[in-house]
């Protein structure tokens, strides 16, 4: 069952990727991950086996948040991925 | 008739992903297997003719399937249709259904299994060394192995196809974690079968025993959070 801060993360990635949401789905993020992730596994990472894409091959979980607020690319990845919406 | 499998290995992604077929499926099929700095335009042009079936494992665009540190083995345009005529595609790639796999069935390939859109998922960086044990990776990657292996017992591609779909909807029904969950439906939303469904490859032997882990892995050659 999704926790509360999932859905945070969900909504905040609906916005449109603007400073202000890249901001707000960095903070959701780094909160669901202080409940979700981190149990037992010791570096999770999301990848992927994109090319030119603009976001990184790899990137630890823990430095999602960052990647988030900071590249709108990886944002709308994001968004497509959580939120289920093409950007 | 020979196996074209296409393992590239010099980052996370290409690691973990080759780490699960270089474990499940390399043992089953005869070469040629083209692993690490193998996985290249040349060693391709040279076995794909003579292949039933290509597996590829790389980085990919709409347009482009690549392999060993993202040199071009497929593009839209710059192949001998010799390479791909009659065969069962398989890549586990980004984005390689959009206009790739497409061309691939226009140049009479007989069935492309693919993604639209990218192909993610959460592994264990830990487990770079021995990424066939990541039980992380696996959660998304096994349905891939689980898909191929269907294939390579004689099913149809349209059966190998839905028994990856149901590994995804299996998996992500049992998932806890909401972004593992989440990669799992998305792989699952973005699968695609292009060709004939009914297409067939030459079935291989099964595996009936436990094998033990490859021997060797190369260390990866590129910084690999890159």
């Amino acid at each position: 069952m999704s926790n509360s801060e999932w859905e945070k993360v969900k909504e905040a990635l609906r916005k449109p990727a603007t400073p202000e949401a890249m901001r707000e789905a960095a903070e959701a993020f780094a909160q669901y991950e202080k409940v979700s992730l981190g149990k037992g596994n010791s570096r999770p990472t999301l990848v992927n086996l994109g090319r030119g894409t603009g976001y990184p091959h790899a990137v630890p979980v823990d430095k999602i948040p960052d990647e988030l607020a900071t590249n709108p690319q990886f944002f709308d990845l994001m968004k497509k991925i959580v939120a289920r919406e093409k950007s | 008739m020979p196996t074209a499998i296409l393992m590239s290995d010099f980052d996370l992604p290409t690691r973990s992903a080759s780490g699960f077929l270089l474990r499940y499926i390399a043992p089953r099929v005869e070469p040629f297997q083209l692993f690490s700095f193998l996985a290249r335009r040349l060693p391709f042009q040279l076995s794909a003719p003579q292949s039933d079936i290509i597996i590829g494992v790389g980085h990919g665009s709409k347009t482009s399937f690549t392999g060993q540190n993202e040199a071009v083995i497929l593009e839209v345009g710059k192949y001998n249709p010799r390479e791909v005529k009659g065969k069962v595609i398989k890549l586990l790639s980004c984005q390689t259904g959009v206009a790739l796999g497409p061309d691939l069935i226009k140049n009479g390939a007989k069935a492309f299994l693919g993604y639209e859109d990218d192909y993610v998922w959460v592994m264990d960086s830990d487990f770079a060394s021995k990424p066939w044990a990541d039980e992380l990776a696996g959660t998304c990657l096994l349905p891939v192995i689980d898909g191929l292996n269907a294939l390579l017992d004689g099913k149809t591609a349209k059966e190998a196809f839905d028994v990856e779909l149901q590994g995804y909807t299996r998996n992500a029904a049992v998932e806890e974690d909401d972004l593992i969950k989440s990669c799992l439906e998305f792989n699952h939303d973005n699968a695609v079968l292009l060709g004939d469904t009914s297409a067939r490859v030459r079935s291989r032997p099964s595996i009936t025993i436990p094998l033990p882990p490859p021997p060797i892995i190369l260390p990866v050659s590129r910084p690999i959070l890159s």
